[in-house]
């Protein structure tokens, strides 16, 4: 676990997908949030991406459709979050 | 009826303000991520209830062969940045020679006022075209083919809109299967690229509504391998990475501030730290740094630079804190200034607020405040006129003078779209004036600026840590100096020692840009019923902030706790110090004595005293 990690995925989450970080938490999904449409979906992979310096698989990232997904395939490349 | 009209300002209002904040945020940085998020959320705004005058209002279509969402963001953000209010029209994916063609597309029920074409290669030419190239013939008919179609579609496109036409010209692919041999070949790849910019830009030489704009130039200076995004471009067909979009909208609002006159005329410069390093009224004629080495020759090369541009019509002045005399000498007379008396169309050097100077300087070029830029090495100057008039655009040149060049080069604000009308012309210079005289009217004042400084300043003793700080300035400062004594520092720490018979006073400001250090001295020569000011000195960067008030307050009041009748003041004119002519006249001193150049004032502190002014905090250690 590691907070500061935690905290630049909440910071990019609520800039892309217009979110209040308070409200961001694991379970929260593509089907609840209005602005996770495929063009921010992308933006927001392509910012993790850059931000944590890895390379996400194209399966991943359609896989990825929660917060807790994002935070997985960040612990498969070694983030720790 | 009316309580209605109310609740619709107060809506509008709101949104106004939100609209605000939100662009603060880009402002602030300028990140890919910040510009979604500001897009995002402007689009969520009920933008319908503000009410835009049609000058600020402006439609931009773009279409293209690629996914070109991301660049009607920029375009859209950008827009608001300077003031503009965007309506975008993107055209379906790779179908702009459709919405060209068909006279009832949706591209022309739009309206727009520009139009964007921006098209890749590839989709003229085929996909499989660079990798055939080699083997190809007659590869000067594909440049053919190519400026055919674009004739045909453009003048289609002229025939039916009276908008501005952008069309990208093509970039040069970086890899050649040729190799070093590109140009030996008949034609090599680079060559067919570099031909058919060359022919497209021909094509329009003379067009006063379609102009080529150079996507090659802006991504050679972006750096080809910097504007792809590979994630982005396989997974989304995004053609241009964040970045590099980011910098083409910025060409492309070049064009768009011309043609919504937003566009200036006017550069007003600072001098000291600006056109030459150091300052002049401290360093001197032959202290200050211009000429062949470094940092001097940074600032001849600024100085071409601006040439460069009042060559072209851009209008130059000057609005600097300085004597008169020591600045012209170095304009008229310095071997290594490039720019002279002439080029300057209007000049306020004085001692005189900079917000003055530069309404005064608009008045006498007779352009609007909105046509000027203004540059200086001061933030705090730069604050000044970006509160007190926001239509000034104020440049945040680097600390360094090497990188002035290239901070004035990337400023997109000097446009015209050539042939202008003189009507237009005409009405330009109106407006302008009619913009300056509301302008003095919203204009807030010294001290409201003052205040928003949050200036403290801290008055103490000299002691160990502060004397050599105190030396320096004993022995440096020119301008602001009412005696000019110069002391050694063994005959301060002497005066120290004595403190019977004298006082030294520190004098540090700090406000919320930083601190500013030790920046005043004064020495206080003690008898029985009288102090002497034998010296009272101050740091040209200090200047104009009243902090020399709060200074002489301190003293006055310390005077008046010993049982002081009377404070003394003298002055002793000198070439370089005439900004303190009037300083204890201005603070209620009287002159009783004149022997030879040195005058005295006295202040009676049974009857009047100096006063802190209220903006300042005044820290007692």
């Amino acid at each position: 676990m590691n907070s500061s990690n935690e905290k630049k995925l909440k910071e990019i989450l609520a800039k892309v997908l217009l979110v209040d970080r308070t409200k961001i938490n694991d379970r929260m999904s593509r089907k609840d949030v209005k602005g996770w449409d495929s063009m921010a979906h992308l933006m927001l992979i392509s910012e993790i991406e850059s931000e944590f310096g890895v390379m996400m698989s194209d399966d991943d990232i359609t896989e990825i459709k929660t917060v807790g997904d994002i935070k997985r395939v960040l612990r498969k490349l070694d983030v720790a979050i | 009826m009316d309580s209605d009209e109310a609740s619709k300002e107060r809506i509008s209002e709101s949104v106004s303000s939100q609209l605000k904040d939100i662009l603060d945020l880009v402002r602030k940085e300028a990140t890919h991520v910040n510009y979604w998020n500001a897009y995002k959320r402007i689009q969520r705004l009920n933008l319908k209830v503000l009410n835009i005058p049609d000058e600020k209002k402006i439609k931009i279509a773009l279409l293209s062969s690629f996914t070109i969402d991301p660049l009607g963001m920029y375009l859209d953000i950008k827009s608001r940045l300077v003031g503009l209010y965007p309506e975008i029209y993107i055209g379906p994916f790779n179908q702009y020679q459709q919405e060209i063609i068909d006279e009832g597309s949706k591209l022309y029920a739009f309206k727009p006022d520009v139009v964007i074409l921006a098209v890749q290669a590839e989709s003229l030419l085929g996909e499989d075209f660079c990798s055939e190239f080699v083997k190809s013939s007659g590869k000067e008919r594909y440049q053919t083919e190519i400026i055919d179609q674009f004739e045909r579609l453009l003048s289609l496109l002229t025939s039916r809109t009276d908008s501005l036409v952008l069309v990208n010209n093509f970039i040069v692919p970086s890899f050649t299967p040729f190799g070093i041999l590109d140009n030996k070949v008949d034609m090599g790849l680079k060559s067919f690229f570099y031909g058919l910019n060359q022919r497209l830009t021909d094509l329009y030489r003379e067009s006063t509504q379609v102009y080529v704009v150079d996507l090659e130039g802006v991504a050679s200076k972006h750096g080809k391998s910097r504007c792809l995004n590979f994630q982005m471009y396989y997974r989304g067909s995004f053609v241009f990475s964040g970045s590099f979009l980011s910098v083409i909208a910025d060409e492309y609002m070049g064009y768009i501030k011309a043609l919504k006159n937003l566009s200036r005329k006017c550069i007003v410069l600072d001098l000291d730290n600006v056109l030459w390093g150091g300052i002049i009224g401290e360093d001197g004629f032959d202290g200050i740094r211009l000429g062949k080495d470094s940092p001097g020759n940074a600032y001849v090369d600024f100085q071409r630079l601006l040439l460069s541009y009042y060559n072209r019509g851009i209008i130059l002045a000057i609005n600097s804190r300085n004597n008169y005399e020591d600045a012209i000498k170095v304009i008229r007379e310095h071997p290594y200034m490039v720019l002279r008396e002439k080029h300057f169309a209007a000049m306020r050097i004085n001692w005189q607020d900079k917000v003055q100077n530069m309404i005064e300087l608009a008045e006498e070029i007779n352009v609007g405040l909105d046509s000027m830029v203004f540059v200086d090495d001061n933030p705090r100057e730069r604050e000044q006129i970006k509160q007190a008039l926001p239509q000034v655009l104020v440049v945040d040149i680097p600390p360094s003078p090497f990188l002035y060049r290239q901070a004035l080069e990337s400023l997109n604000d000097f446009n015209v779209l050539a042939l202008t009308e003189e009507d237009k012309m005409r009405g330009e210079m109106y407006y302008a004036r009619r913009m300056r005289k509301q302008l003095e009217k919203s204009m807030v004042s010294l001290e409201d600026f003052l205040r928003s400084l949050e200036m403290k300043i801290v008055i103490k003793h000299a002691d160990d840590f502060t004397l050599p700080r105190i030396t320096r300035l004993i022995n440096k400062t020119n301008q602001f100096n009412l005696t000019t004594r110069r002391y050694t520092d063994v005959e301060i720490k002497k005066m120290r020692e004595n403190r019977d018979e004298f006082d030294i006073y520190s004098l540090q400001v700090i406000d919320k840009f930083g601190d500013e250090g030790i920046v005043g001295v004064a020495i206080v020569r003690k008898e029985p019923q009288t102090w002497i000011l034998d010296s009272f000195l101050m740091s040209c960067r200090v200047i104009g902030r009243k902090v020399e008030t709060a200074f002489l307050a301190k003293i006055v009041a310390d005077a008046r706790k010993k049982d002081i009748s009377t404070i003394v003041g003298e002055y002793i004119p000198t070439q370089k110090n005439a900004p303190v002519k009037s300083f204890y006249l201005d603070h209620g001193f009287r002159k009783f004595q004149q022997e030879g150049e040195v005058s005295r004032w006295g202040l009676d502190l049974t009857r009047s005293t100096v006063k802190i002014p209220e903006w300042l905090e005044v820290k007692d250690e």
